[in-house]
């Protein structure tokens, strides 16, 4: 299990990686090119959306671990 | 006794210690004298980047050994006599002036020997010797505060090399920048701000000292 | 939830500057191109740092001064927590200089400025484990760590102004606010730097209090 969780991190870091690469060689080529397209298409959003949910998980996540970290507390 | 008068005494003994063993002068003109000796076979002749890095390193591991012994060197129990006797304060001060006065003399006979057997590019030999003076003073400021708090560790020179060498990264930055504008004889007026600098950490650390020691020692 | 208000404020801050992070307009500047987007996600994580930083030697004081045993944890968890932002904000510089830099590792006083500071808390790390006995340990690591953060200040923002930088507000490099003309990206700015010092402080506490817990069970272990 432990093993298995490893791997998926480091999928996850992986699929990270490229994304940001990616993302970062789009916005080099072509002379103060910005992402213009992807703003009118509307589809920024599906980014805009995917990192939220990132985060908004990770602070759910923090929360639970405060809880749990409060329960430990109130049993000593 | 007042704090002048006990880091006077504490420094005429320091200095009284040394002149009748010449431990450290001796060991360390030994070990620069070697260095310089071994990088000249090592290079031959050399362009002024490397002159100058050479010479800092050569300077910073001679002031890490002279150094690293100054709260070591005596017994605990003669150590618990001067602390009975004097202020915390006055013994890292008399620390400080005692390590400063040692790397001063050091640091000048080191760039001697150093100009003498490798050929000396320096542009402005006034400039550059001051660089060497400041940089003595400052390594030996810091280093003293990095002894005390080693020597209470067992292993003390593994953690004083650990300890010291983040701390004494931003001087050596500054001190050689400073020491190559004057070794390419750069405008003096270009340095003034590095020597602001240096001076401005050299008391920070000084006063910072002053105010941890009396921590460091009460245990 | 009451006492967690400022919880929840990071996190909000967090959201909101990457919304307007991504959404909202940017000056267009030649080499950046859209990667200036990153000053909202990658100098929030020097803030976090530094403010940590300032938490550990804060405490560190306290702790010389009254000789609490929880002050200590405070300070080495704060440095803890200030080097995984420390980290983060080397790995995310690399990646953003190797696009617009042409290289992961340009010779500059900040980067440079951060690694040694790296060097300086995982220094302190190491003195810690060197010692032993647990309220020798505290006091000592105190009086480094208090030693250590002049020279770290100088460090970071008085060394690299002197000389020449890549980034900005240095060496005669053009400031922030100059870049920033239409004032847009400031209040984004600032409200990332205050919701990751927020997060910083509350993984900080977690960690505080697992350390508590820990320290409270091994007493327990010991006593039977």
């Amino acid at each position: 299990m432990k093993l298995f969780k490893l791997n998926m991190n480091k999928t996850l870091l992986i699929i990270a990686l490229t994304w940001l690469t990616n993302f970062a060689a789009f916005a080099q080529s072509g002379d103060v090119e910005m992402a213009t397209g992807l703003r009118s298409s509307g589809k920024i959003w599906v980014v805009v959306l995917v990192v939220l949910t990132l985060f908004i998980g990770l602070f759910i996540y923090m929360f639970t671990l405060d809880r749990k970290i409060k329960k430990l507390e109130k049993d000593k | 006794m007042n704090l002048l008068q006990q880091v006077k005494s504490l420094v005429a003994k320091d200095l009284s210690l040394e002149w009748r063993s010449k431990y450290a002068i001796n060991s360390i003109l030994l070990y620069v004298v070697s260095t310089v000796f071994v990088c000249y076979q090592a290079f031959k002749s050399v362009d002024i980047f490397v002159w100058n890095a050479l010479f800092w390193i050569i300077l910073l591991f001679a002031s890490i050994n002279a150094i690293s012994r100054s709260f070591t060197q005596e017994s605990p129990f003669r150590q618990l006599y001067y602390y009975s006797l004097a202020s915390p304060k006055s013994i890292i001060l008399s620390k400080i002036i005692y390590n400063t006065l040692l790397m001063v003399f050091l640091s000048a006979i080191a760039y001697l020997t150093y100009s003498i057997i490798f050929k000396n590019p320096v542009g402005d030999a006034l400039f550059y010797f001051l660089a060497v003076l400041l940089g003595s003073v400052s390594f030996a400021t810091v280093f003293t505060m990095i002894s005390g708090i080693s020597s209470k560790t067992n292993n003390n020179s593994t953690i004083m090399a650990i300890l010291s060498f983040p701390v004494v990264i931003p001087l050596l930055i500054v001190l050689i920048k400073l020491s190559h504008n004057s070794l390419i004889g750069a405008d003096r007026s270009g340095s003034y701000s590095d020597i602001l600098v240096l001076l401005a950490i050299n008391v920070i650390t000084v006063t910072v000292s002053l105010l941890l020691f009396p921590y460091l020692w009460r245990d | 939830m009451r006492k967690n208000w400022w919880k929840l404020l990071g996190a909000t801050f967090i959201c909101i500057s990457i919304i307007a992070g991504f959404i909202g307009p940017v000056p267009k500047l030649p080499i950046l191109h859209e990667t200036i987007r990153n000053v909202y996600f990658h100098v929030p994580m020097w803030f976090a740092m530094i403010t940590l930083y300032a938490i550990s030697v804060f405490y560190s004081v306290k702790y010389l001064n009254q000789g609490n045993p929880k002050f200590d944890i405070i300070a080495v968890e704060a440095v803890n927590t200030g080097i995984l932002f420390c980290f983060l904000g080397l790995l995310t510089g690399m990646q953003w200089a190797n696009i617009t830099w042409g290289e992961p590792w340009p010779n500059d006083p900040k980067l440079n400025g951060s690694a040694i500071a790296t060097l300086m808390y995982l220094a302190y790390l190491v003195l810690r484990n060197a010692l032993e006995e647990e309220q020798k340990r505290a006091k000592i690591s105190a009086v480094y760590n208090i030693f250590a953060f002049p020279i770290m200040i100088v460090l970071l923002y008085i060394l690299p102004k002197l000389t020449d930088s890549l980034h900005p507000g240095s060496g005669g490099n053009s400031t922030f606010s100059d870049l920033d003309m239409d004032n847009y990206m400031r209040p984004v700015f600032y409200t990332a730097v205050a919701g990751w010092i927020l997060i910083g402080i509350w993984i900080c506490t977690l960690r505080y209090r697992v350390r508590l817990i820990e320290n409270t069970r091994n007493r327990d272990v010991n006593n039977h």
